[in-house]
């Protein structure tokens, strides 16, 4: 299987700091900077607000709040180095507030998320693909839906803010360190009786 | 086999995670394409949508939605509905409260087209045959000393 393993430390550091790059250039003067930053930083925002099981077109919504709030609030940012956490935690916080309104908020069923397959390759490609993905995606979703929520934001952030993640998920702080390392444990497991992995 | 470290764990649960459910196809460029149309004026108050509700589709085809914005007591209520012969292109029904005079921009996102009409005494105000897009919608009040008001983006 390939699962990749030594380019994961650095992935959301690397992120942040072309984050941090473009803010300031976007700050600076240069406004093409700023479609560099929404093209780096709306994939991760996506991530982090369907954890909170709200439809699309309400992912959406929040998105562009968050993008119109870093937009208007710009000159309030002072550190460039931290605007991904400014801007996940915004989101978070906006995902958060709406998924209380129940009206809005859609429970995302595992069913609803069609099966995509992959385009364009040989069936004998896809079929070996499919069935690993199928394997990961097994390894996933065994895990309770608390861990299952709480990977997904942790995984596309950057050292989260613990105390957020809390409120947000109805635990209490000094829980999502250990409740963390046991999801993580549980999809160790998960994926050893998957079979051959790396 | 070598042991599994939480790095590793973390990229397979985003490698799922991007398979599974994917950033929609469109989405960076509708979002490059909204703060762009920020950072040109900021004089104005951004009114935050509150509620999004979804019409049962009709008989006759069109869909419609509503949408809700509000800014302190300020409401604007948006109602966003096809046509209903295609081809027509869209409308957007507008209640604004309390009613105020005021000068109403639906602008295409993507491009500079706008449309303008005004908000009558009622608060009522109307758009008709718009094409589809990403819109916002530009309030401008008569009297200068009252503060103009912009929607985020939404979908005709």
């Amino acid at each position: 299987m390939t699962v990749s393993t030594s380019r994961s430390t650095t992935e959301a550091d690397n992120l942040w700091n072309q984050c941090a790059h473009a803010f300031a250039q976007w700050t600076a003067g240069d406004s093409g900077a700023l479609d560099d930053l929404v093209a780096l930083m709306t994939p991760v925002l996506w991530h982090v607000v369907r954890a909170y099981r709200l439809s699309e077109e309400t992912a959406e919504d929040v998105i562009q709040t968050t993008w119109l709030a870093m937009v208007r609030r710009r000159e309030a940012i002072i550190e460039p180095a931290a605007i991904g956490g400014w801007l996940t935690t915004t989101a978070r916080r906006e995902a958060w507030r709406v998924s209380k309104t129940a009206t809005r908020a859609v429970a995302v069923e595992d069913d609803e998320l069609a099966f995509r397959l992959p385009q364009q390759r040989s069936a004998e490609v896809a079929a070996v693909e499919i069935d690993e993905n199928r394997q990961l995606w097994a390894a996933v979703d065994e895990l309770p839906e608390r861990c299952r929520r709480l990977l997904r934001i942790v995984a596309f952030e950057n050292r989260p803010d613990y105390s957020r993640l809390a409120v947000d998920l109805g635990m209490p702080v000094g829980s999502i360190g250990p409740t963390r390392g046991r999801c993580l444990a549980k999809l160790r497991v998960a994926l050893m009786q998957t079979g051959d992995l790396p | 086999m070598t042991e599994l470290t939480r790095e590793a764990l973390l990229g397979v649960v985003r490698r799922v995670w991007r398979e599974r459910d994917p950033v929609p196809a469109d989405l960076v460029a509708k979002m490059q394409a909204v703060v762009a149309t920020e950072t040109l004026d900021l004089d104005y108050e951004l009114l935050v949508l509150v509620e999004r509700s979804r019409e049962l589709t009709g008989a006759r085809g069109g869909s419609a939605y509503t949408l809700q914005f509000a800014h302190g007591d300020v409401a604007l209520l948006v109602r966003a509905a096809a046509e209903e012969q295609p081809g027509d292109g869209g409308r957007l029904d507008g209640w604004l409260a309390p009613a105020t005079a005021m000068t109403v921009r639906a602008a295409l996102v993507t491009d500079e087209r706008e449309w303008t009409t005004d908000v009558d005494s009622r608060g009522r105000f109307e758009f008709r045959d718009l094409p589809s897009g990403l819109f916002r919608l530009w309030l401008t009040p008569r009297d200068s000393d009252l503060r103009a008001f912009g929607t985020p983006a939404f979908e005709l």
